[in-house]
């Protein structure tokens, strides 16, 4: 390519002292505090850490997503499928149904490889659409694509889903230690592997941010034509983005996979999850790391966390003999989410955590 | 003559789709907005037709009586969304007008999930029947050709709402204001136009198209549940998309096109594939005419 | 928890990678000049606080019994009711069984943003009973793709699995399911799985026979397409083929769609004697009988337990199913129970003031074996409260006296088939399992019962 990418709106500095330096290096501090956790906090070694590793899990694909949405601004209502996909693929080269039967990690890259690929040939006959086409022309591959997996019967089991998909480590033994088994039994296992993934995929998030190709993406995303006037090739740079959210998508679904032991069937990665997890993406703060990963912790967080907890607390303090669906945490569900999603966006239109270059965007164009 | 069944069913379905497509189309064409809570609204109308078919004692069978209470509930039904839609959009997109694209779409969503609490406690969480007040009686005199009454209802209700729509939108002042508020809102506010007046009665058309569509779905489909809007708002959303999003016409022959696709593609290819179908149709038409069937560069919205 | 060795292991084996990714991610960042000490202190802590124990101590006079349903969503009313039963027997046993005192726990495996069960919630569930030690029995599930994602965590544990409602052959029984079932849901290679409604196997087939029975020739066959159904109606052509019944088509439905009246179209030119669906009144069994009667389709209607609930009256219409509706079910309906059975609809009806649905008992029936494997066990240890429950050859239960066969499945072989007559069920015949694999031959048709009270 020729000229360099332009760079869009100089970003205001960043602040000093010990705040600036704990914003600066956040990523490093929740890290550490996260991989910290399990060794204070007992639960975690519970249901909770298979709560928490679920958690991880959607902060990945949310990231996928804030790929196209957020750095490119390619609206995605199908994300889920990729979610999908790569957790089928994973659980073909593995589960004992199917003679390939090869270890997690290969299977993985397989998986994402696909992934991407899949992304790509969406991509490409995509392209010349422009904002809410594109967004229902993936809506409609997602749709698509579950309906195959439904159907495709005796390739993915239907609706009975491949399963079991064995847990990565199976059948290896290190040092009298059948990895397999403690994968299995012990949730923290899953919580260090998609606590590491989702330490992988923010670093080269970041990268990205940085990088040639990332500001090539937010240039897309600001003017396209300006963009391919400075020489930058939409067409490539679209592309990019589609297969690189595919690709992480995959992995996410891979990981879910392994974590559920199951694929799980079609009808979980249907339009409800990718609106999920593109609200979680609006929410946080288009573009922005940190504020996807806050958006998924809320609205994910919301659904597989504190509402079985609050079920539960409602049944132990027997506030509620009788068990209607009036006065339990379960039949209030739905609204709650629902005034969450409005109220924030009420009051924090740009996001929970905006990213810096939208913020200031925004403070210029402002009234 | 099974194809002929196969197309009529696939119109008249397309016919409702359409209805329900017009909403989305309006709002969308001008404030751009993807109105997601628009199927939860219909929902809820659908909520309050069947409370009211038990409230207003509308038996079957009662001839004119019969008649005229389904009238009553089209406009009860289409006041009560037309309302409450114009509430939403004060309460929840008002404020929300120059805030980033998404940030509205977000809203809708929360406000999809608020409607579906609301209907989760209205009706219960199982499915309702909707009482048969049109009898399906067949309309023509051949055994395998069936186009009853029901369907009947469903033209004679969608087509004039359709018409009177489109008449409205050419031809009469607010039409005109409407028309320039989506092609440009602070132009059209120098020029005199209350462009928050306008945006409040294309919510309330909308919802009240929205309303009517409930009622008509309740007595054609005759079962209701609180998680029916979803679907229904798929497929709308769809129909206004393929027609080009913001054109009338548009949304009118994507609906139709929908239906006749899942009729087609569920007695030729069999039920299974039904979905798949229509989305794969959906996207090789927008790959080939990438602003919808209907929409043009320039686009005439609403 | 591992055992002390395998977490030794795990620290020696963890302390690599962990290590790695951490030092690429701080020399990526930044120059951190006390990275090398603090990152041997994270060490040091990770090593030793890996084999902390992972939950709390467990209280030596409490047992909890819990349930995992889908309590939100559209299979909310058919949880609801067997949540009821599984109350009713713990308060019958004056909430405490043995030396224990009884605490129950109603878990939801749906979530409010999928509207239905979801494998995480469900697994989220099974790996909290699990890690908790005062569990000692987990009622459920309720739909047979959900026991597939719990089971396998389960069974590590030995907790015991009693389910009120999973039909699917797959899970227990061997060379019916998929390849590798039900081997596949035991990683112990031991048994914790149990259920005390009959497997589809019974239900299917006999449905099949009984249409031969009433001289049906020709059917045609929808499903839902979801594990429990796909599978029922799968089971039924088989046996219809077998028997020699024309098959006219089979086709699965959109459990989301809205209404199928292009199918009834395509299935009225095909003209069946008999539509046999295989699915639930959650997956639109009300809708296809409704589109059913307005396309002026004749035929019979036949459907499994999925549907026998009032709701699926009301969400079809009375009228549309009168007296063309046939609906199987494992075992007598409430108003036909008797001794313990019949005790248990009376005090349902007292204490609800309504007449339980068909699932109430089986709720009620799950707890009691619970309790009951506690109690023979006399002592807090899973593997003995599960061994408990398998050994049970004769219980003299709310559903009549049966046992466990070594599977884990009951051996209550009884079908009925209802009919919708006068906007409700009603009993239209009793059928043995037992004769299955002879030659069809007539069963007595029992006669009409005593008039239940409408609900």
């Amino acid at each position: 390519m020729a000229a360099p990418p332009p760079s869009a709106a100089p970003l205001p500095p960043r602040p000093a002292g010990v705040g600036g330096w704990l914003a600066s290096r956040w990523e490093l501090v929740a890290l550490v505090l996260l991989a910290a956790a399990p060794l204070c906090i007992p639960a975690l070694g519970g249901a909770l850490g298979g709560q928490v590793t679920t958690l991880f899990i959607y902060c990945i694909l949310a990231l996928a997503l804030n790929v196209m949405v957020g750095y490119t601004g390619l609206v995605h209502l199908g994300i889920a499928s990729f979610f999908g996909i790569g957790a089928y693929c994973l659980a073909i080269l593995t589960v004992p149904m199917y003679p390939f039967r090869i270890g997690f990690l290969p299977a993985a890259v397989v998986a994402v490889l696909v992934t991407a690929g899949t992304g790509l040939a969406l991509g490409a006959p995509t392209l010349r659409l422009r904002g809410d086409y594109l967004a229902i022309v993936t809506l409609g591959f997602g749709e698509v694509a579950k309906v195959t997996l439904r159907n495709l019967e005796q390739i993915t089991g239907g609706m009975k889903g491949l399963n079991p998909v064995p847990p990565p480590g199976a059948g290896v033994t290190v040092a009298g230690l059948d990895l397999g088994k403690a994968f299995a039994i012990d949730p923290r296992w899953f919580y260090y592997l998609s606590l590491l993934s989702l330490a992988g995929v923010v670093l080269a998030m970041r990268r990205l941010e940085t990088s040639r190709l990332g500001r090539a993406l937010v240039a897309v995303r600001e003017d396209e034509l300006a963009a391919q006037a400075m020489g930058i090739s939409a067409t490539r740079v679209k592309l990019s983005a589609f297969a690189m959210s595919s690709a992480v998508a995959g992995l996410a679904g891979c990981l879910y996979a392994a974590s559920l032991s199951t694929t799980a069937d079609p009808n979980a990665y249907d339009f409800n999850r990718s609106i999920m997890v593109l609200c979680a993406v609006i929410l946080g703060g288009l573009g922005s790391i940190p504020g996807t990963i806050l958006g998924v912790a809320i609205l994910v967080g919301f659904d597989t966390v504190l509402a079985p907890w609050a079920d539960s607390w409602i049944q132990q303090m027997n506030i509620n003999p009788s068990g209607s669906s009036a006065l339990s945490f379960s039949g209030w569900r739905l609204a709650i989410f629902g005034l969450a999603l409005v109220f924030v966006m009420r009051y924090r239109p740009e996001g929970l955590i905006p990213s810096r270059r939208l913020a200031a965007e925004l403070h210029e164009e402002g009234p | 003559m099974f194809f002929l069944q196969q197309c009529l069913i696939g119109l008249t379905n397309g016919a409702l789709v359409a209805l329900v497509a017009l909403g989305y189309t309006m709002v969308y064409g001008i404030i751009g907005l993807i109105n997601f809570a628009h199927g939860d609204l219909i929902m809820l109308g659908a909520c309050l037709a069947l409370t009211l078919v038990g409230a207003l004692g509308i038996a079957a069978g009662g001839g004119a009586a019969t008649w005229a209470g389904v009238a009553a509930l089209v406009l009860l039904c289409g006041l009560f969304c037309g309302g409450l839609n114009v509430a939403v959009d004060r309460i929840v997109y008002k404020p929300l007008r120059n805030a980033p694209k998404l940030a509205p779409l977000v809203s809708a969503i929360g406000v999809s999930f608020i409607f579906m609490n609301a209907g989760l406690f209205w009706l219960g969480p199982a499915d309702r029947s909707f009482p048969d007040l049109v009898p399906s009686t067949n309309l023509l005199a051949h055994d395998g050709l069936q186009f009853t009454l029901k369907d009947l209802l469903v033209v004679l209700v969608v087509v004039p709402l359709m018409v009177g729509l489109s008449l409205l939108v050419r031809t009469t002042r607010l039409g005109k204001a409407m028309r320039a508020v989506s092609q440009d809102p602070v132009a059209a506010a120098l020029v005199g136009v209350d462009v928050d007046r306008v945006i409040a009665a294309t919510f309330f058309i909308g919802g009240f198209l929205g309303g009517a569509a409930s009622v008509i779905y309740g007595l054609y489909i005759n079962t209701i549940g609180f998680q029916m809007g979803f679907q229904n708002g798929l497929y709308a959303f769809t129909a206004a998309v393929l027609g080009g999003i913001g054109s009338i016409p548009g949304a009118v022959l994507g609906g139709l096109v929908i239906g006749l696709v899942r009729a087609l593609s569920s007695a030729y290819v069999g039920e299974r594939w039904t979905g798949a179908i229509v989305f794969a149709i959906l996207i090789v038409i927008l790959v080939f005419r990438p602003e919808g069937l209907l929409g043009r560069r320039t686009r005439e919205k609403v | 928890m591992s055992p002390p060795e395998a977490a030794a292991a795990g620290r020696s084996r963890y302390g690599g990678p962990v290590a790695g990714a951490m030092g690429r991610f701080y020399d990526s960042r930044m120059p951190f000049p006390a990275s090398c000490r603090r990152r041997a202190l994270f060490l040091a802590a990770l090593v030793a606080a890996w084999g902390l124990p992972g939950c709390r101590p467990a209280d030596p006079d409490l047992v909890k019994i819990v349930s995992s349903l889908p309590r939100t969503g559209s299979a909310k009313h058919q949880s609801d009711t067997l949540v009821r039963g599984i109350r009713m027997a713990i308060e019958e046993a004056g909430g405490r069984v043995g030396p224990y005192r009884v605490e129950y726990l109603d878990l939801d495996d749906s979530t409010a943003a999928a509207g239905q069960w979801t494998s995480e919630a469900e697994a989220a569930n099974a790996r909290r009973a699990l890690q908790d030690p005062d569990v000692c029995a987990y009622i459920g599930t309720f739909n047979s793709g959900a026991a597939k994602v719990s089971m396998p965590i389960l069974n590590l544990g030995d907790l015991l699995m009693v389910s009120p409602a999973n039909t699917a052959v797959g899970l227990t029984k061997p060379g019916l399911g998929m390849p590798g079932e039900p081997e596949v849901y035991r990683p112990t290679g031991r048994r914790n799985y149990t259920r005390v409604v009959p497997a589809d196997d019974l239900q299917g087939p006999m449905a099949a026979d009984w249409a031969a029975r009433r001289n049906k020739k020709r059917v045609y066959i929808l499903d839902d397409n979801e594990v429990y159904g796909k599978g029922i109606a799968d089971l039924f052509e088989e046996r219809c083929r077998e028997l020699g019944i024309e098959v006219l088509g089979h086709d699965s439905i959109d459990a989301k769609a809205q209404e199928f009246k292009s199918l009834m179209a395509s299935i009225k030119a095909a003209g069946p004697d008999l539509v046999y669906f295989g699915g639930t009144t959650q997956s639109k069994g009300g809708q296809l009988a409704k589109d059913m009667a307005a396309a002026g389709i004749g035929a019979d209607l036949m459907v499994p337990d999925g549907c026998l609930e009032q709701v699926f009256i009301d969400s079809a219409g009375a009228a549309n199913l009168e007296e063309r509706c046939y609906v199987t079910f494992g075992g007598l309906p409430p108003e036909r129970l008797e001794g313990k059975g019949g005790e248990f609809v009376a005090r349902y009806r007292d204490r609800y003031g309504e007449f339980p649905e068909a699932y109430a008992v089986y709720g009620y029936e799950a707890a009691r074996v619970a309790l009951h494997a506690i109690a023979t066990a006399g002592v807090k240890d899973r593997r003995a409260i599960t061994d408990a429950a398998l050994a049970i050859r004769d219980f003299d239960g709310a559903l009549g006296h049966w046992g466990f066969d070594d599977n884990g499945d009951t051996t209550l072989r009884t079908l009925t088939v209802n009919v919708v007559r006068g906007g409700r069920f009603e009993l239209f015949e009793i059928l043995d399992g037992a004769t299955l694999a002879d030659a069809p031959d007539p069963a007595p048709v029992a006669p009409a019962p005593d008039a239940p009270p409408s609900s």
